[in-house]
């Protein structure tokens, strides 16, 4: 029986710029920081009220993935598309944290705006990733 | 959420004057000057925007911080209990111990092994299939 989802993996293009958007800019907490003799760097973060979901923050570009060359250009293609990715982070106000980030300098592909389900503004990592940043509605 | 758009970029300010003034003693009159808004209103108007009273968030970035700070070596706890803005260490303690389940010194001893084995064994941290399938050679 699986009861949770424990780990997940995030492809970004470059893991400093992923920390320092997912931890400065986003507030959320390094789990674990490991690096390994041959350079590969296992980075997971979590958000600041869901301690047991770690965000593995992988990058394919990085020379420690055991990637093909021709592996890392098909990310590198994905990742450069904003392709990949689509998830959605949970805030209670839509509004505040937009205000917020944007003064932090996150760019954001779309501003709040009414959705039948909440208030739903569209946020980047510039790492190659987008989210939907949504505030549900009460049913 | 607030009806009145105008107000956002004030509750954000108070909320940008708590995570850069946390360490300071801080009244609830102080926060809400940042905001221009009464004190009563602005308690109000943050827990509506945020689900925390400014009191419980503040109390919480002080924990966030002391939690960076435990992973330290050289500080001592009463140290890192006045420099993230408590005033006494027994409520620091105690309130650390409620939010984490555990007492600072208690997170310390596992902080410092935790980053010592992540210097010597990284690989104990990875999952081993994510080794044998992205890891480089």
């Amino acid at each position: 029986m699986i009861t949770k989802l424990s780990h997940t993996t995030l492809f970004v293009t470059d893991q400093d710029k992923a920390h320092d958007f997912y931890v400065n800019k986003l507030g959320f907490t390094v789990k674990t920081d490991a690096r390994m003799t041959n350079g590969f760097r296992w980075l997971t973060v979590s958000p600041p009220e869901q301690p047991n979901i770690e965000i593995a923050l992988l990058s394919p570009l990085h020379e420690g993935m055991s990637y093909d060359e021709e592996t890392r250009k098909a990310f590198k293609y994905l990742l450069d598309k904003n392709a990949l990715g689509a998830g959605v982070l949970y805030t209670p106000d839509c509004r505040a944290t937009y205000e917020e980030l944007k003064a932090k300098g996150v760019v954001f592909k779309c501003e709040p705006r009414e959705q039948f389900y909440g208030i739903e503004a569209v946020i980047t990592d510039s790492c190659g990733n987008w989210f939907s940043m949504t505030q549900p509605k009460e049913m | 959420m607030l009806t009145n758009k105008d107000l956002y970029p004030r509750i954000v300010a108070s909320k940008n004057f708590i995570d850069q003034n946390y360490y300071k003693l801080l009244r609830l009159e102080d926060i809400s000057r940042e905001a221009c808004i009464s004190c009563y209103h602005f308690h109000r108007l943050f827990t509506c925007t945020y689900g925390k009273t400014p009191h419980e968030y503040l109390t919480l970035k002080r924990l966030h911080h002391a939690k960076i700070l435990l992973q330290q070596e050289g500080i001592s706890i009463k140290d890192i209990c006045f420099n993230v803005g408590f005033e006494s260490i027994a409520s620091f303690s105690l309130l650390f111990r409620k939010r984490n389940g555990y007492a600072p010194q208690y997170y310390r001893n596992l902080a410092y092994f935790k980053n010592k084995l992540l210097k010597e064994q990284p690989a104990r941290f990875i999952p081993h299939c994510i080794i044998e399938n992205m890891a480089g050679k």
